[in-house]
Order: structure tokens, then C-alpha cells, then sequence
């Protein structure tokens, strides 16, 4: 029975952004939710869970006061999660979280199956998970639509631009899930109020035995103007041409 | 002083508007035009364990405190105030005096069913002569041998059609002034129970409500709640706490009427800019906001001060005619701010309007709230 | 011997990484190292679009998925030092890139959007969307080699140089056995019209005369593989539509990346349907109709004197 273990992040709830008069994003009254795609990776734990038994874990790494992220994550039916956590985490760059976090996952805990949203939906960098599997030396299937086990393999179905490969790897394999692999959940009331009560391991930086500088470096974060283009043109030949032009160059029409 | 939920209100509101998204928004103007009882929508209350929350677990419930409760109908009720009614009905009208006066065999045999929302409640105490006059009351209910007989007409009743279980009231000594009214359990089915009339209503339309008859109605002694002559100390009870909930409808009725607004008029262009950019709209919107902060906060407290288990029905009557005049008079702001398209079906700020009035109405018209607070104040 | 060094999944990819590997190559005085696997017959084209080598993986067998090059592609780029490493941003593209940086320990700007040496011609400077396209994500990277991955149609291709360029083509040994194994490849499946992922709309609004004229706009969508979509008088008073095509406020909203409109006044309860298009494109014979506030490009003219030029030269770039 696999031992299936889930990551998540709790971040910036993209939709309370607002750009301020000056071009800067302000991020003063923001909300903050667990990750969009997480919220599949943790589905699909579950599932697999109620289909072949075993156990499932959450595990995240976030500032101290990511507790509500915690619960949360815990409220979709995690049984426990492993919460490493640090003032200094704020803006870790992927090679950092993923780096973090096999240092503990390899010292610290047992897995079969370990399961990622295939992005973050603040920066959606899809490095954690591939990077993770690299880092712990297990297979990776990314961008998965369907997964079962067969025995010790999984089989998923993975998207690729022209369609759809069929994969199967020995466990422990990492996986980083699509959206459209589930439907999560929405937690009823016991679920949230459960989730108090289920064990937390909290994990602090002095746990880690490894290093993490940052090698991606953000220098500023921008708004992306919102505004339409509003270019207008006549209907002679070279007009319709030259709007043919921008718009094959927007590479909206491949 | 401590402003903030906690982490578990927090996340219970966000599960909520999650459901209310998925659920309820899809279907709001359709059953809202139709009339239509929503049944799937209160089943899958149920499953998630929304129509039993301040109830203890032994009893079927999830546990809550009475503030999660409102924050829970607020959300449901942004995004359809028909469902979040017929939700705060069952809680506050049906489980909750089953659950304060009901005695030990009482509560074990009702609560469970209707905790899980296998059960839906309703609340029979209005009648045709008796509204705010509650002790014009005509149902009578005569004991004979190990039964009670009850014979009346009760009016107005949420939930009376799709009801398993209401509570309701009658005399059971006319001579005693108010404390000759008894509150009693009826169960869906008893011979001599009928569910009269439907009414057609301006709004919360899928609300279902309907007179519930009692023509020589048996039911067992044992279904009497409380004590004889509790009946008028029950239903104000009630009340006390229905109006947190039907405040909290009315913060979540406005939230949507401002939600709307700020789409709408920074959309709508006129005079070459959105409307938005006009001062006159500005300030709507900024009252809007303000007066919806206040509101909330009315609520809350008077849920808190129920969960601190102090006294609040002042609180609670200030928080339901604040609420519900502010639901009012914000959506019909929030019509004039989408114009004429805020006149026509399809807008959701044309539903809101309809249905912020009931607030004003049920459960205490503002007239009786304000005699309710001016009682206490004056005393 | 430092240099820029690309890997994509198709022809075309590639030639948009060399027209930006070369100018990232002569900017550094540096050479432009391409990997090819998919077709070694263009190897000679590589060269003459600007890369000075061509790298060619070995065929996979059925069986191996395309992560089998990441020891092969690890290896070359730790003997050759690279500095640059761009990937083509397609699925697979981006976990090979994760994959690799990881091996190498270095960074990766992921979807990236625009990148341009700073004044030393030393460090990448990079731009990617964060936060669901809300904020622009200035970033660059501090180890080596410098990686992203760049998304499909980024940047234009590269055309083959004029004059005949030297170059060499160089074989890599053939990669190791991997644990993970394709099954079996499905191509995809033509899904029904599902108007709420389509990548391109093509929407109709009262503009359109008759009904008989939605042929010449079916022919049109079909040439770009666009679906078809219209405003709400358009199927709930003429009924030349299903409903449930019906875009906006009554109807559905939908997000594609391209949104043409013909013949659309652009009413606000329209609008609130189609404002998360990444672009929007609109066709009106009324130059102060609405829609033009709300559109990236416009064309003011009669949809029936556009369409067919439109129709030509939009088939020309595809
Ligand atoms: C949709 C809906 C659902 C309802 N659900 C329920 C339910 O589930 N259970 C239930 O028992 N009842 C229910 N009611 C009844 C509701 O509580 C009553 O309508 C309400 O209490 C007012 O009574 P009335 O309609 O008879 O108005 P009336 O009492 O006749 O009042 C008419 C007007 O006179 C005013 N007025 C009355 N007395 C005074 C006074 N002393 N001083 C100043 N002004 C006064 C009122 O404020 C009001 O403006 C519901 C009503 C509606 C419309
Ligand atoms: C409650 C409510 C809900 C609504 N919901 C929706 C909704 O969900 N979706 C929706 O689409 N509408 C909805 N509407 C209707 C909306 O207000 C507009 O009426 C509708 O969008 C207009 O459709 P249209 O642009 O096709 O037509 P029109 O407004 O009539 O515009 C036609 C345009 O075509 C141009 N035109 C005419 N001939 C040509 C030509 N030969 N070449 C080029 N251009 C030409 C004209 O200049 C004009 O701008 C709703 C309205 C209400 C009140």
C-alpha cells in the first residue's frame, strides 16, 4: 500500500492584485490561498489513497505564519503534514524549495509516490517538481492527465503537445499533476475542523543539512499593463496585411 | 479587543464561498425565476455538514461557534438569499429551540436527522390575524389523554412544504396571557397536518412558503417543548437568534449588491470614461462599503456575545434592522447604478433588490426591532 | 569555450531559438551550439540559420521518452562550459530544463518572455508573467549556465543566411536505458467544440446580414482553427446560433488566446464575456463602436469587404 506524499504552497491569492498609479503591483491587502494546481496534487493523493489504500502526508515550505495553509491542506485529507518553516522563507526561488525540501523528505520520511501540482500559481515556474525527483534520485513523470498503480509501477497518462504518452515507472516516482486530472473537493465543516486536530511536524532550518543560495535573482516585480492596445486600421489591403502582421506576431495564430 | 477570525473561520468562510461559487451561483437566477426549491443544493449542505453547525456532534453537528454560523450564511447568501435563508430557517427556527428546551429524548430523536440535513425543519408560529402581534394567536392545542389536539392555521411558513419536522405554536390555556402559548413538535405526516397554500413571492423566491394547516392534529404529549406556557419565552428566543442570521443574509445580499457595483460601473462607459470615474458613483460605492463594515461587525458581535454566552437579544434586534435596512437601501443604489440594465432580468443586482426586502419583514419587522431596542434602551 | 547552446522540440521552435541564440552568441563573441534530435536532415539548415554547430542526439527507441537525452545533453553542456542554455518552452521542454538545471545546479527562467544581455554582454536578463499574468517577474541568474525556456512563438524564426556558412554537425553517443518507459502514444483527439478552451474565437454579433453568410465565417474560423461564437442577438433573436454559444453576461465567458470580432457593437454585457482574451481583435464598419475601447487591434470597415482579404492574409502566415 503506497505511501503518497503531497506538496503544496500557500501563496499570494493572484486575484486581490492591483496595480498601483505607479506601475508596482501592491500586494499590501492581498489574501493568500493554497496553490490552485496543490489543490489537484492533494485530490489525487486522496484518490489514490481510497482506490489503494496505504497513507497520505502533506509536506510545504513557507513562512512561520503559514499556519491556515497548513490546515488547509490539511482539511483535503492529508493524515499528517511535515511543515518546514523559517522567516527567511519568503521568495525562495524553485531550485531553493525544491532543494529544502528533499533534504528533509530523503532524511526524514518514507514514500512511495510523492505528488505536485505541475506549477504554483503565483510563479508558476514548474521547476519544484522535476527538480525535486532529480534531487532525490527518482523517476519524474510530468503533466499528468490520468494515473493508477499496476503492482510497483505507475501508469500515467502524460499531456505532450501532440497528444498523450502512456508512461510507466517503478515507485518511488514524483509526479506533477495537470488540472483536469480532478475535481477538488471542496472541504465540508468537519474536514476544516479536523484538520486542527491532526499532527503537524514542524521542521525548522536548523533541521536542514544541506545548502540552498538562490541562483535565479529577482530584481522587480512589475505590473503587466493591463491595458488593450486599442490600434486601429483602415480596411485597405496593406491595413488588413499589417493587422495580419501583429497578430501572427502576438503569436496568437499558430 | 481581538478583530480578527481565526484560522478555521477563516477557512470555513472560503469553503463556503467555494461551494456557493459552484453550487449556488449557477443556479441562483434559474430557481429564482422558477421558484424552484433547490433540493440538491441543501443536499449537498448536508454532505459538507452546513445544516447542523453550532450543534454539539453528539447531536448530528459539526461544533461550531454561532459566529461561524453567520459568516457560513453570509457567504451562502451572497450568492443566493433564498438558499441562505432556507439554511438559517432550519438552524435557527428549528434546530436551535429543539436543542435549548428540548429534553434529553426530544433532542436525540429530532436533532440527528435534521443536524445531517436529512431532515429539513421549519418554524409555524405566524398566522393569518397574528404577525408582529404574536399573541393574536387563534391555534389551539387541547390535551386529551397522551395527546395534544391542535387546530389552526399558521401562515407564511419557510420550509412548510419541504419540511420533516416544525415547530410550532399554540394555546394551551387562552386565559393565561403569554404564558399560555406552548411550543410543540410536529412531525411531517401526522394525520390532520396539511401544508396550505404556496406563496408567490417578490423575492427569495426559492425559498418555499406555505400555510400549514392543523385540523384535529393528534401528536403525543411528549412533543410538547418545554413546559406549558414556554411557548411566547421560546419564540423570542427564536428570534434572538434567527435575526443574527437574517443580519448575516443581509451583509452577504449587500456584499453582492457592492461586488456587482464596482464590476458594473467600471465597465460602463458613458460620457466617453466608466461610470466609476463619476464622484456621485464613488460615493455610493464608499457608503456601500462602510455602511456593509458596520454591519458586519453588528453581526459578529451579536454572534459573539451569544457564543461568550452572555445576553444579546439587543444586539441582536440592532444588528438585524441595521443590517436589513442597509441590504435595502444599498441594492436599490445598486440598481440605479447599473441604470436600466439594473431593471432587467438578468443582472443579479435586479434579484438582490427583491430580496433585500424581506429582510425588512421576517423574522421581525424593523418596526418590531426598533420597539425591541427601544424597550431595552428606554428601560 | 563557452557559448549559447539550444534544444527544441520541433524545426520551428529551433529556428526561433537560433535567431536569438545568434544574436546572444555574437553579442558574447561566442559560439552557437544546437542539439537536434527530431529530424537530422535539417542539420544542414541549423548551420545555415546561424548555428556554428549542430549536435545530433541519436534516435530513442519506442519505448524511451525524451528525458533518455538528459544525460547525453548534461554532459555536453558541463565539457563545453556552456553560458547559455535556451530551451523551447513545450511541456516536455520544461521538465528537461528543470531536469537539467537541477543536474547542473543552476537557474532557470521559466517562460521566459523577453531576455537581452545587460551592458557587459555578461548576464541574461530575463522577463517572465507571475501571478496569473498580473506582474512582470524581472530576474537573472547568478550561476551557469544561464538557462529559461521560451515560449513557442516568442521570438520570429530564423531565416537561412545568404551566404554559405561553416559549421559543424557532430554526432552524441546514443543515450542510457531509463527506468521510465513510454506504453503507447494516443495522438490527441479532436475534442467536440468546447467554446470555453478553445485557443481562438471567432464571434459573430448582429453585424451579419444573413444567415446564410455564416458559411463564408465557418470557412474563415476553420482556416485559423478557431471556433465559432456569437452575441446574444445572434442566438436568442435570429437563432442562427445555439445558445450556448452565446458569449457574455447571459452567456459564458470565455479566455482564448485570440477573440476575433465581426460586425460587434461591444456592449458592455458582451464584454464582461470576453475581457480575459489575450487578445482581441475587431472588425466594425462604425468607428465609435465600443468594441474598438476594448480591442488590442481594430479594423474599421464592412466585415463582407474584410473578411475575404483578412481570410488571404491571415492564410499567408499560416
Ligand atoms: C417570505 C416570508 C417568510 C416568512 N417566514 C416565516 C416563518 O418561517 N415562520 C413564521 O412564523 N413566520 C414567517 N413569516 C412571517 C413574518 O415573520 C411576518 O410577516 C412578520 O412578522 C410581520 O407580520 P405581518 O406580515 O402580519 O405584518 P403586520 O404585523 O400586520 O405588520 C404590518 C406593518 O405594521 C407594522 N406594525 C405592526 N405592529 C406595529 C407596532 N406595534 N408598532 C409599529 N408598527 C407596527 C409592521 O412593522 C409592518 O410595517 C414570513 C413572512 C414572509 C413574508
Ligand atoms: C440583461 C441583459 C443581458 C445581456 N446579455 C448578453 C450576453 O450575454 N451576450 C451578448 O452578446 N449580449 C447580451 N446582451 C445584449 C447586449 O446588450 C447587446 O444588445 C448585444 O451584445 C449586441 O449584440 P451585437 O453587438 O451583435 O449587435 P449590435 O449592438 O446591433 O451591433 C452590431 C454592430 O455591427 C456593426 N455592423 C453592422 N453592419 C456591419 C458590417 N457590414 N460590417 C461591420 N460591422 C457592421 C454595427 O456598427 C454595430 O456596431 C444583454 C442585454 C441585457 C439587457
Amino acid at each position: 500500500m503506497p505511501e503518497i506524499l503531497c506538496c503544496f504552497k500557500w501563496l499570494i491569492d493572484e486575484s486581490y492584485i492591483r496595480a498601483s498609479s505607479s506601475g508596482e503591483l501592491d500586494l499590501e491587502t492581498v489574501d493568500y490561498k493554497l496553490s490552485n494546481y496543490d489543490r489537484n496534487a492533494i485530490e489525487e493523493s486522496v484518490r489514490l489513497q481510497e482506490e489503494y489504500g496505504g497513507t497520505v502526508s502533506a509536506i510545504t515550505v513557507g513562512l512561520p505564519d503559514s499556519t491556515k495553509g497548513v490546515k488547509d491542506a490539511l482539511s483535503r485529507g492529508p493524515e499528517k503534514a511535515y511543515f518546514i518553516n523559517d522567516d527567511s522563507f519568503e521568495n525562495l526561488e524553485p531550485s531553493q524549495t525544491a532543494a529544502i525540501l528533499a533534504d528533509i523528505i530523503s532524511s526524514q520520511i518514507n514514500y512511495d509516490l510523492i505528488i505536485c501540482g505541475e506549477g504554483s500559481s503565483d510563479l508558476y515556474a514548474q521547476q519544484v517538481g522535476p527538480r525535486l525527483a532529480e534531487k532525490l534520485g527518482i523517476p519524474c513523470i510530468s503533466y499528468i492527465q490520468k494515473v493508477q498503480i499496476e503492482g510497483d509501477r505507475i501508469v500515467a497518462e502524460k499531456k505532450v503537445e501532440d497528444g498523450i504518452e502512456v508512461i510507466s515507472a517503478p515507485m518511488p516516482v514524483l509526479l506533477t499533476v495537470l488540472p483536469d486530472i480532478n475535481t477538488p473537493r471542496i472541504p465540508g465543516l468537519k474536514d476544516t475542523l479536523g484538520a486542527s486536530k491532526k499532527p503537524v511536524i514542524n521542521i525548522s532550518k536548523d533541521d536542514l543539512t544541506v545548502s540552498y543560495e538562490a541562483k535565479i535573482h529577482t530584481n522587480a516585480i512589475i505590473a503587466a499593463s493591463m491595458e488593450r492596445n486599442c490600434q486601429k486600421f483602415g480596411s485597405e489591403t496593406e491595413d488588413i496585411a499589417n493587422l495580419a502582421r501583429a497578430l501572427a506576431k502576438e503569436g496568437v495564430i499558430k | 479587543m481581538d478583530f480578527r477570525l481565526t484560522e478555521e473561520q477563516e477557512l470555513i468562510r472560503s469553503n463556503m464561498r467555494e461551494f456557493a461559487e459552484t453550487y449556488v451561483d449557477p443556479i441562483a437566477a434559474e430557481i429564482d425565476e422558477s421558484a424552484r426549491y433547490p433540493a440538491e443544493v441543501i443536499e449537498k449542505l448536508a454532505e459538507g455538514g452546513w445544516m447542523g453547525m453550532p450543534f454539539p456532534v453528539e447531536y448530528g453537528g459539526q461544533g461550531t461557534d454561532y459566529l461561524t454560523y453567520a459568516i457560513a450564511i453570509e457567504e451562502l447568501s451572497r450568492s443566493c438569499a433564498a438558499t441562505g435563508f432556507t439554511m438559517s430557517v432550519h438552524t435557527s427556527l428549528s434546530l436551535m429551540p429543539i436543542f435549548l428546551f428540548g429534553n434529553e429524548e426530544q433532542k436525540k430523536k429530532y436533532l440527528p436527522p435534521l443536524a445531517q440535513g436529512k431532515h429539513i425543519g421549519a418554524f409555524a408560529l405566524t398566522e393569518p390575524g397574528a404577525g408582529t402581534d404574536v399573541g393574536a394567536a387563534t391555534t389551539t392545542a387541547v390535551l386529551e389523554g397522551d395527546e395534544y389536539v391542535l387546530n389552526g392555521t399558521k401562515t407564511f411558513c419557510s420550509n412548510g412544504p419541504v419540511a420533516d419536522t416544525y415547530v410550532t405554536f399554540a394555546w394551551t390555556d387562552k386565559s393565561a396571557g403569554r404564558k399560555g402559548l406552548s411550543a410543540f413538535i410536529v412531525s411531517k405526516g401526522t394525520p390532520g397536518l396539511k401544508v396550505g397554500s404556496h406563496f408567490m413571492k417578490m423575492g427569495i423566491r426559492a425559498s418555499q412558503t406555505s400555510e400549514i394547516i392543523f385540523k384535529d392534529c393528534r401528536i403525543p404529549k411528549a412533543n410538547l417543548l418545554g413546559k406549558e406556557g414556554d411557548g411566547m419565552k421560546i419564540a423570542m428566543n427564536c428570534f434572538d437568534h434567527g435575526r443574527i442570521g437574517i443580519a448575516g443574509q443581509s451583509v452577504g445580499i449587500t456584499q453582492a449588491a457592492l461586488d456587482e457595483s464596482i464590476n458594473y460601473s467600471k465597465q460602463r462607459i458613458q460620457f466617453g470614461k466608466p461610470i466609476s470615474k463619476n464622484q456621485a458613483i464613488q460615493w455610493w460605492i464608499a457608503d456601500m462599503a462602510t455602511d456593509i463594515n458596520a454591519a458586519r461587525f453588528l453581526t459578529y458581535h451579536a454572534a459573539w456575545l451569544k457564543d461568550q454566552g452572555q445576553p444579546f437579544t439587543k444586539e441582536a434586534s440592532m444588528a438585524k434592522v441595521f443590517c436589513a435596512e442597509m441590504a435595502m437601501k444599498h441594492t436599490v443604489k445598486a440598481v440605479q447604478i447599473h441604470g436600466g440594465y439594473g431593471y432587467c432580468k438578468g443582472f443579479k443586482v435586479e434579484r438582490l433588490m427583491r430580496d433585500a426586502k424581506i429582510t425588512e419583514i421576517y423574522e421581525g419587522t424593523s418596526e418590531a426591532q426598533r420597539m425591541v431596542i427601544a424597550g431595552t434602551v428606554l428601560r | 569555450m563557452a557559448g549559447v547552446w539550444i534544444f527544441a522540440e520541433n524545426h520551428t521552435q529551433g529556428l526561433e531559438l537560433l535567431n536569438t541564440g545568434r544574436i546572444l552568441a555574437d553579442k558574447t563573441g561566442s559560439r552557437l551550439l544546437s542539439f537536434l534530435w527530431h529530424d537530422h536532415q535539417v542539420a544542414e539548415d541549423y548551420l545555415a540559420c546561424g548555428a556554428d554547430e549542430v549536435l545530433l542526439l541519436p534516435p530513442l527507441e519506442e519505448s524511451q521518452p525524451l528525458e533518455a537525452y538528459i544525460p547525453v545533453i548534461v554532459d555536453e553542456l558541463r565539457e563545453g562550459d556552456a553560458d547559455i542554455f535556451l530551451l523551447a518552452a513545450t511541456l516536455r521542454g520544461k521538465d528537461l530544463a528543470a531536469r537539467i538545471a537541477s543536474r547542473l545546479d543552476t537557474g532557470l527562467c521559466s517562460d521566459c518572455i523577453s531576455l537581452k544581455l545587460d551592458e557587459d554582454n555578461t548576464r541574461l536578463e530575463m522577463e517572465r508573467l507571475v501571478f496569473g499574468g498580473a506582474g512582470i517577474q524581472k530576474v537573472f541568474c547568478s550561476s551557469r549556465p544561464q538557462m529559461a525556456t521560451i515560449p513557442p512563438g516568442t521570438f520570429e524564426a530564423a531565416v537561412p543566411a545568404n551566404s554559405r556558412r561553416e559549421g559543424k554537425i557532430r554526432e552524441l553517443p546514443s543515450s542510457p536505458a531509463t527506468a521510465v518507459k513510454i506504453l503507447e502514444k494516443k495522438a490527441k483527439e479532436r475534442k467536440s467544440a468546447n467554446i470555453k478552451e478553445a485557443r481562438r474565437v471567432v464571434c459573430v454579433g448582429r453585424g451579419i446580414e444573413k444567415e446564410e453568410d455564416l458559411a463564408m465565417v465557418r470557412e474563415f474560423a476553420q482556416v485559423l482553427g478557431a471556433e465559432i461564437a456569437c452575441t446574444r442577438p445572434v442566438s436568442e433573436e435570429m437563432r442562427w446560433l445555439p445558445e450556448d454559444l452565446c458569449i457574455g453576461l447571459s452567456g459564458i465567458e470565455i479566455k482564448p488566446d485570440l477573440y476575433i470580432g465581426l460586425g460587434i457593437s461591444g456592449q458592455v454585457q458582451h464584454v464582461i464575456g470576453i475581457r480575459d482574451s489575450k487578445i482581441i481583435c475587431a472588425v466594425n464598419s462604425d468607428e465609435n463602436a465600443p468594441i474598438f475601447d476594448v480591442a488590442d487591434y481594430g479594423i474599421v470597415g464592412d466585415l463582407y469587404d474584410v473578411l475575404p482579404r483578412l481570410h488571404e492574409e491571415l492564410g499567408k502566415l499560416l
